[in-house]
């Protein structure tokens, strides 16, 4: 088979287990996305995949040829991978196609220096080949390290946090271009990423990695989205309204009415997670909702932010009480025009659970993906801001 | 495809003639997508999953027999793929008119056959290869 195939591979660093017993298949033309946290051993994946550590257990084999195995390894250079870092690494010394045709090394120099002008042109660089790398923005030395990767052409692509160096508004555009050349050329992608956003984006497949190396759900985005099998894979993807309760009569009672308890048996305790977009408001006609099923609310506050508007609410019969809600909704919302407003849950974008009372059911708000790191700040109960926490993460690792 | 690569054999005839079975009736499907062949994937992807079933059921009474001591394990993640077939079937009753759906399909029939099938079976591959079955 073309692609990747990795079985029960296992890392430690000494008595630190990084992965245990992964296995995946990266068919060729697909891409594969690892997310999960720092720390999860998805880049000590990546780089067995690449030979650049050398596998304790389990087998990896590349296009039909096994490159490692405990007794076996096969140096990177032999293994025809393509790898893309998300600092480039390009040689400043060397201009744009010297840089793209340095590793044809063995070939006649005019037939690498098309095959560099060729992938060049796919990256939309073909009118920069004579400058050096600090000529360029970020995003166009991004591309030549994508025409470098490939002019080989490489059997496994490997991504370590490709974009992750870019500002926001380039990504965007540089991603779509990645994944219309990656598709272009069929050949097998493995991709890291602690971004879920990137991984819906990009993947295939995506692997969700939880701490100790383990794969936690595999599935495109939509099942690991709409269908998370546990509740570390529900909450990778940003906030989560969380409700706790008691299993009876095969429901869980939330303030919304009651949520089939999913298979918990009466008396257990679970919790009911909710995406910001799940919990659904009505305004307007006599009742504002409530024939529907919605149960009054009232709205502590609005931010509008573009294309959708944050708000935060609390039942209106327990104004008092301490649980606020966090809805997400699309366009602008002006509760203070909208009269009477009523609370529905989306029982798509809810989650039942065991509650295992491991993680807080308060708002985490720096996991707070809907929102800008802005109103992040803004809103922040003191937690520290995703990209320090990752930081922290990283040192400690 | 065409031939099972070699690190996806488990060795034990059963399986193996099962799993090329698979994977011949997921090419076909693949090529039907691809305009290499004839028929239609609204037809061929309902018998590949009903056959995907049948092995399920097959690979877990062979699996009762030999004694495999996680067989309820491997039972339950054969359950679990229940979700990934209702989206395959879905998007194969659109796949001959859309060519988006199509090209879905493709994807995750490669997936459902080499990362959720015959991967899955290879942590029992060294259980049951030297058996005689
Ligand atoms: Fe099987
Ligand atoms: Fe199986």
């Amino acid at each position: 088979m073309e692609g990747l195939h990795i079985h029960g591979a296992a890392h430690a660093y000494g008595d630190n287990q990084v992965l245990s017993k992964i296995s995946m298949v990266v068919p060729g033309g697909e891409l594969v996305c690892l997310l999960g946290p720092s720390g999860c051993g998805k880049s000590t994946l990546l780089r067995l995949a690449a030979g650049l550590e050398v596998l304790q257990e389990g087998s990896i084999v590349i296009d039909d040829v096994t490159v490692a195995t405990k007794e076996l390894h096969v140096p990177p250079e032999q293994r025809r991978i393509g790898l893309m870092f998300q600092d480039y690494a390009l040689f400043p010394h060397l201009n744009v196609i010297d840089n793209v045709s340095f590793g044809l090394l063995g070939m006649a120099r005019a037939k690498a220096r098309a095959i560099a002008r060729e992938r060049l042109d796919q990256v939309e660089l073909a009118h920069l080949t004579e400058a050096f790398p600090h000529m360029l923005s970020g995003g166009m030395q991004q591309r030549v390290a994508l025409a470098r990767a490939l002019a080989p052409e490489p059997k496994l692509l490997l991504l370590d946090e490709p974009f992750s160096g870019l500002d926001t508004n380039m990504r965007a555009s540089i991603r779509q271009m990645t994944l219309n050349v990656l598709k272009q050329s069929g050949v097998a992608t493995l991709m890291v990423t602690h971004d879920p956003e990137e991984a819906m984006f990009m993947a295939d497949r995506i692997k969700i990695l939880g701490r100790g190396g383990k794969i936690l759900q595999s599935g495109d985005s939509h099942e690991i989205y709409y269908h998370p099998n546990n509740e570390f894979v529900a909450r990778l993807f940003g906030f989560m309204n969380t409700i706790k309760g008691t299993v009876q009569n095969a429901m869980v009672q939330t303030p919304f009415g009651p949520v089939p308890a999913n298979g918990f048996a009466d008396g257990e305790p679970a919790q009911v997670l909710i995406r910001p977009e799940g919990i659904v408001l009505s305004s307007g006609g006599q009742d504002g909702g409530e024939s529907s099923g919605g149960i009054p609310v009232e709205v502590n506050s609005t931010h509008l932010l573009g294309h959708f508007s944050v708000a935060s609410l609390k039942i209106a019969a327990d104004r008092n009480g301490a649980q606020e809600f966090y809805v997400r909704v699309h366009k602008e919302f002006l509760p203070e025009l909208a009269g009477r407003i009523t609370a529905r849950i989306d029982p798509e974008q809810s989650f039942v659970f065991a509650d295992d009372a491991t993680v807080p059911g308060e708002p985490m708000l720096d996991d707070l993906n809907i929102l800008s790191p802005e109103l992040k700040t803004l809103l922040s109960t003191g937690l520290e801001p995703q990209d320090k926490v990752q930081k922290q993460a990283e040192a400690a690792e | 495809m065409s031939e099972l690569s070699k690190s996806f054999e488990m060795e034990c005839e059963i399986l193996d003639r099962d799993h090329q079975e698979l994977m011949q009736q997921i090419d076909k499907i693949a090529a039907v997508i691809d305009g290499n062949d004839d028929g239609r994937c609204a037809k061929l992807t309902p018998e590949m999953i009903k056959f995907a079933k049948q092995h399920f059921t097959r690979e877990e009474a062979l699996l009762i027999k030999v004694g495999y001591p996680d067989v309820k394990k491997h039972a339950a993640h054969h359950q679990n793929l229940d979700h990934k077939m209702e989206t395959i079937l879905e998007l194969a009753a659109m796949a001959d008119e859309n060519s988006l759906a199509g090209e879905k399909l493709k994807s995750a029939l490669k997936f459902f056959l080499a990362d959720d099938i015959i991967d899955a079976d290879l942590d029992f591959k060294s259980f049951v290869k030297d058996r005689d079955i």
